[in-house]
C-alpha cells in the first residue's frame, strides 16, 4: 500500500553531487546571471528536501522505488534530444530552450515566478529547474491562429542516462494553436529516464489543443509534470496516449484562474508486461464559471498496473463551476491491477461536480458475440480496446491524428 | 402538512448536565501505566487483560497521529487532561427502580420514551464508564443470548469472547484503537447462539457526562451460524467548556450465514472528538450491515468496515452525515474483499450547513485471485450555504479480470426552484429547507427502524433551524 521508501535520489546519482553541479554551472557560464541564480536556488531547495520517511498520500498505491532517479545516475548529453518543425514568423516563436537561452533569454524572464504541479514530485521539479538544458519555448503574439499543427519530437536518453527538460508555452490572448508532442526513446531496448516539465500559460481567450503520444521503450522511465494556468475564457484541450515506458508518473495541475475558462484533460493508457502508469491530477477552480472535464481510461494487460489519483478542488469564490472527473479501467488479465483515488474538495455551493470510477473486465457476452462471428479472441480484445478508447480518440478534430492514434493502438496488439 | 413528530424530546443543548463530584471510582486525569492498572484493579480483571491493556498503551505511545491525511484538528486533543475512567459503582442496576433519580432524569431529558423501555428487548444504557441500567427480557436469556458489558463478558464468558476479542481490530490498528484497548470500559458484549433470530433490536444508549472525560467503550458482537441480530446505539453528550473525547472500538463477527445489522445515531455535542474504529468480519454467506448516522460532534472520524472473509459474504454501509457550523464529519466505509463471490455496497449521503464540512473517505480492495466480486459505491453531498464544504476521497484498489467495481459521487446544492415551489404552498423558508434535506436523505432513513427514523427526522429539523436567511 503506502510506500515508506526513503528517497534514493541522493545516493547514487552522479548529478546530485555538488561537484557535478559546479562543473555543470561552469560549463554553462554563458548563461545570464538570473538564470544561474535560478538554477542555484533550485539546487539549494533540492538539497534541503526532507527524506521521505513518512507516508505521503500523494504517493499512495505507488511503488515509489520504481520511479526513483538512482538507476539513471548519469546525465545525458542534451544534443539532438528534441526536434521541432520550426515555423518562423514574427508572431509565433517556437524554438528550443538552448536556442532561446543563447539568443532570446528575455523570453524566459517570467519563468522565475512559475511553479510546478506540486503533486508529489518536488525532487523531479527541482532537478528540472536546476539541470534542464533542453526543452522548447513557444510564445505567440496576440490573436495568432496557426493553420498547421506544431510538432515536437522528444527523444529520451538510453544507456541508463537521465535527461531533464523544461518547456514553456506562453499563449497570448485570443491565439489558437495545436501542438503534437511525440516522446520516443533513443533506441529500442536500453533504459533511460526522461523528466519533462511543462509550464503552460493561456491568456484571455487563448486556446491550445495538445496531443501527446508517449512511446518510450519498455525499459525506460518517464516523468511528466505540468502546470496549466488558464485566464479568462481560455481553453486547453489535452489528449494523451501512453503506450511506452516501463514506469511512468504523470502529474497534471490545471488551474482555472479566470472567469469561464475551460480545461479538458483526456488520457489513454495501454499497459502490458509490468508497466506502471502512475497518474496524479488536479482540476483547481479558483475563478467562477469555469468548466473542467477529465477522463482517464486505462486498459491493462499482463501484470501492468495503473494508479489514478484525481482531485477536483473548487475554491469558495468559484461559483457556477461545472467539473467532472472520470476514471475507467479495463482489466484484461488476472494479474493486472487498477487503483483509483478520485477525490473532491468542494467549498462553493453553486456547483455541478461529480466523479466516477469503474474497474471491470471485458464483458463476456461481447467477447462471445465477436467470437461467434469467427473473430479470434485476440482480435476481439483488440477491437474492444479500440472501442473503449474511441470515446476519447473520436473527439479529436483532425482525421490524420485520429488515424494515427488508432494505428498506434492497433500496432500495439499486432506486435 | 403532517407534522414530523409529536414525541416529547427536549434537546436543548447544554441542558443535560448534572453534578459529577460523587463518582465512586475516578482514575484522575492523564494516562499512565498506573491509571491502567487502577482501572484493571477496580474491575478485578484477570492478568491477561491487564497485559493486553499495558501492551496497547505502549502501542498508543509509539503510534503517530494520522495527520498526514486527516484533519490537523486532531493535534488539539490534549491526552493529559482527559479522565480515562469514572464510575458510580461496579454493579449495573438490574431494575429501573434502582437507577438513581438524577440519572433517570437525564434519561428522561434525553427522551428515551417510556414505551420504548417497555417493549425494547433489552436496554443497556451506558452512563459514563459503567452500564447504569441493564435489563434483559427473560425469553432472550432462555434462548441463550448473552448481552452483558465488556467487564462481565470477559470475566464470566471468557470461553466465548476471548477468542474474538481484539481480533477483528487489533490494538495496533491505529492510534485510537490502541488508546481504547488500553483504557476500555463499558460497552456491550453480545453472543447470539446458532440459529437464533432476534425479532426485536437490542439497544444501548451512550452518554458522556463528566467534563474532560473520554469515553472508551468496547463492543463485541458475535452472531453464531445462521443467527440474526439488530443492534442500535445512540450517543449524546451535554455541552462543556472544554472538549471531550469519545473513542470506541466496535468489533462484529458474523459466522456462517449470520446477519448483523448495527445502527448508530450519533448526536454528541459540538465539542466532542468522536474517533471510532468499527469493523466487522463476515464469514461464508454472512451479511453485515452498518447503518450510521452522524449529526453531532466537533470532529467525527469513523469508517465502518467489513472484511468479507467467506464466500458469498455481503457487506453494506449506509451512512448519513450532517455537518453544521464548526463541525467536521469525516466518515466513510471500508470494504475488504478476501473471498470470491463477495459483494459490497456503500451509500453515503452528507449535508453541509453553514461552515460545516463533511468528508467521505472510502477503501475498496479486491485482490486478483478472487472471482466474481462486486462493489458499488455512491456518495451524494448536499451543500446548503455558500461557505459549506464537502470532500470525497475514495481509494479503490482492484486486481484481476473477474471483478467489478463502480464508484460515483456527486455534489449538488439546494434547488431554488423546489424551495420556491414549497414556499408557494405555504411553508416558510426554513420548513421548506428542512423538508428538502429530509427528502435528500429519505431513501436511507427508510432503512432505519421506526423509532430511529422518527427521531432522526426530528433531529434534522432541529439542525436546520436558523440555517437559512
Amino acid at each position: 500500500m503506502n510506500s515508506i521508501i526513503p528517497s534514493d535520489l541522493k545516493l547514487n546519482a552522479q548529478f546530485t553531487s555538488p561537484k557535478f553541479f559546479n562543473s555543470f554551472l561552469n560549463k554553462r557560464s554563458f548563461e545570464p546571471g538570473w538564470l544561474v541564480d535560478l538554477r542555484k536556488d533550485a539546487w539549494n531547495k533540492f538539497k534541503k528536501l526532507p527524506e521521505n520517511k513518512t507516508k505521503d498520500e500523494r504517493w499512495r498505491f505507488s511503488p515509489r522505488s520504481r520511479l526513483g532517479h538512482s538507476k539513471f545516475g548519469l546525465m545525458a548529453e542534451s544534443k539532438n534530444k528534441l526536434t521541432l518543425n520550426n515555423e518562423f514568423s514574427e508572431e509565433l516563436y517556437f524554438e528550443t530552450l538552448e536556442h532561446t537561452i543563447l539568443n532570446n533569454p528575455d523570453l524566459l524572464k517570467d519563468f522565475q515566478s512559475l511553479t510546478g504541479p506540486d503533486l508529489g514530485s518536488e525532487e523531479t521539479f527541482l532537478l528540472c529547474r536546476c539541470l534542464s538544458e533542453s526543452g522548447f519555448v513557444l510564445k505567440t503574439e496576440k490573436g495568432v491562429k496557426a493553420q498547421n499543427s506544431l510538432i515536437c519530437n522528444h527523444i529520451a536518453p538510453s544507456n541508463n542516462e537521465s535527461l531533464f527538460q523544461t518547456n514553456v508555452l506562453f499563449i497570448e490572448p485570443f491565439s489558437e494553436l495545436t501542438i503534437i508532442e511525440y516522446f520516443d526513446s533513443n533506441d529500442k531496448i536500453s533504459p533511460g529516464m526522461l523528466s519533462n516539465l511543462n509550464h503552460i500559460i493561456l491568456n484571455e481567450g487563448a486556446k491550445l489543443n495538445r496531443v501527446l503520444i508517449q512511446r518510450l521503450n519498455n525499459n525506460s522511465t518517464f516523468k511528466h509534470l505540468e502546470k496549466i494556468e488558464l485566464q479568462k475564457d481560455a481553453q486547453f484541450n489535452s489528449i494523451s496516449l501512453h503506450l511506452g515506458s516501463r514506469q511512468s508518473r504523470v502529474e497534471s495541475n490545471g488551474v482555472i484562474l479566470g472567469n469561464g475558462a475551460h480545461f479538458n484533460n483526456f488520457s489513454l493508457s495501454l499497459g502490458h508486461n509490468e508497466q506502471l502508469f502512475d497518474q496524479r491530477t488536479i482540476q483547481h477552480h479558483i475563478a467562477p464559471n469555469g468548466r473542467s472535464n477529465l477522463l482517464f481510461k486505462n486498459a491493462l494487460l499482463d501484470k501492468s498496473k495503473s494508479v489514478f489519483s484525481g482531485l477536483i478542488k473548487v475554491e469558495p469564490g468559484a461559483q457556477n463551476t461545472d467539473s467532472f472527473q472520470t476514471n475507467r479501467n479495463l482489466l484484461l488479465s488476472n494479474d493486472a491491477e487498477a487503483d483509483s483515488l478520485p477525490g473532491l474538495e468542494i467549498l462553493a455551493n453553486e456547483v455541478k461536480c461529480s466523479h466516477g470510477a469503474t474497474t471491470s473486465k471485458i464483458d463476456d457476452q461481447e467477447l462471445f458475440y465477436l467470437q461467434s462471428r469467427g473473430i479470434t479472441k485476440k482480435l476481439s480484445e483488440k477491437l474492444i480496446v479500440l472501442g473503449f478508447f474511441e470515446e476519447i480518440i473520436g473527439q479529436i478534430k483532425s482525421d490524420t491524428i485520429i488515424q494515427e492514434l488508432r494505428n498506434e493502438v492497433s500496432n500495439f496488439f499486432n506486435s | 402538512m403532517i407534522q414530523p413528530s409529536n414525541i416529547e424530546v427536549d434537546r436543548e443543548k447544554g441542558n443535560f448536565h448534572y453534578p459529577t463530584s460523587k463518582y465512586a471510582f475516578d482514575a484522575g486525569v492523564g494516562l499512565s501505566d498506573d491509571v491502567i492498572k487502577y482501572i484493571s484493579d477496580v474491575k478485578k480483571e484477570q492478568d491477561w487483560i491487564l497485559d493486553f491493556r499495558l501492551k496497547a498503551h505502549s502501542i498508543f505511545q509509539k503510534k503517530p497521529m494520522p495527520t498526514h491525511w486527516a484533519s490537523k484538528d486532531l493535534h488539539n486533543i490534549n491526552f493529559d487532561v482527559i479522565r480515562y475512567y469514572l464510575a458510580q459503582g461496579q454493579q449495573p442496576s438490574r431494575t429501573w427502580d434502582d437507577v438513581p433519580d438524577d440519572i433517570k432524569n437525564t434519561f428522561e431529558r434525553l427522551g428515551i420514551p417510556e414505551q420504548e423501555r417497555k417493549f425494547l428487548a433489552g436496554v443497556e444504557a451506558q452512563f459514563d464508564s459503567e452500564a447504569a441500567y441493564s435489563r434483559m427480557k427473560e425469553d432472550l436469556e432462555k434462548e441463550g443470548v448473552i448481552f452483558v458489558g465488556s467487564t462481565e463478558g470477559l470475566r464470566d464468558y471468557p470461553e466465548i469472547f476471548k477468542k474474538w476479542f481484539g481480533k477483528v481490530i487489533p490494538s495496533s490498528d491505529n492510534k485510537f484503537s490502541a488508546l481504547n484497548s488500553a483504557v476500555f470500559s463499558g460497552g456491550s458484549f453480545i453472543y447470539v447462539p446458532p440459529g437464533v433470530k432476534l425479532a426485536q433490536p437490542l439497544q444501548a444508549y451512550f452518554r458522556i457526562n463528566a467534563e474532560n472525560f473520554g469515553q472508551f467503550e468496547r463492543t463485541l458482537i458475535i452472531a453464531d451460524e445462521g443467527s440474526e441480530i439488530t443492534y442500535m446505539e445512540g450517543c449524546t453528550a451535554p455541552k462543556f467548556e472544554t472538549s471531550t473525547l469519545h473513542s470506541a472500538v466496535v468489533e462484529l463477527v458474523a459466522l456462517k450465514g449470520a446477519k448483523i445489522q448495527y445502527i448508530t445515531v450519533q448526536n454528541w455535542s459540538n465539542n466532542v472528538f468522536n474517533l471510532v474504529t468499527k469493523r466487522a468480519m463476515a464469514e461464508e454467506e454472512a451479511e453485515v450491515r452498518w447503518i450510521d448516522c452522524n449529526i453531532g460532534s466537533r470532529l467525527t472520524m469513523k469508517y465502518p468496515g467489513v472484511v468479507l472473509r467467506g464466500r458469498k459474504a455481503r457487506g453494506e454501509v449506509l451512512s448519513i452525515a450532517l455537518a453544521n457550523e464548526g463541525q467536521h464529519q469525516d466518515t466513510g466505509a471500508k470494504m475488504v474483499h478476501a473471498a470470491s463471490e463477495t459483494s459490497s455496497n456503500v451509500i453515503a449521503k452528507s449535508v453541509s450547513i453553514g461552515q460545516g464540512r463533511s468528508s467521505y473517505r472510502g477503501l475498496v480492495q479486491i485482490p486478483g485471485h478472487l472471482k466474481h466480486c462486486k462493489n458499488n459505491t455512491e456518495c451524494d453531498a448536499l451543500l446548503i450555504n455558500n461557505d459549506s464544504q464537502t470532500d470525497t476521497y475514495p481509494a479503490i484498489s482492484i486486481q484481476g479480470d473477474d471483478n467489478s467495481v463502480q464508484h460515483e459521487a456527486s455534489v449538488s446544492k439546494v434547488s431554488a426552484e423546489q424551495i420556491f415551489y414549497m414556499q408557494q404552498r405555504g411553508l416558510n423558508q426554513s420548513e421548506a429547507m428542512s423538508l428538502y434535506v429530509n427528502g435528500f436523505v429519505n431513501d436511507l432513513i427508510r432503512e432505519f427502524p421506526m423509532e430511529y427514523s422518527v427521531e432522526l427526522k426530528r433531529l434534522i429539523d432541529l439542525e436546520m433551524e436558523g440555517s437559512v436567511g
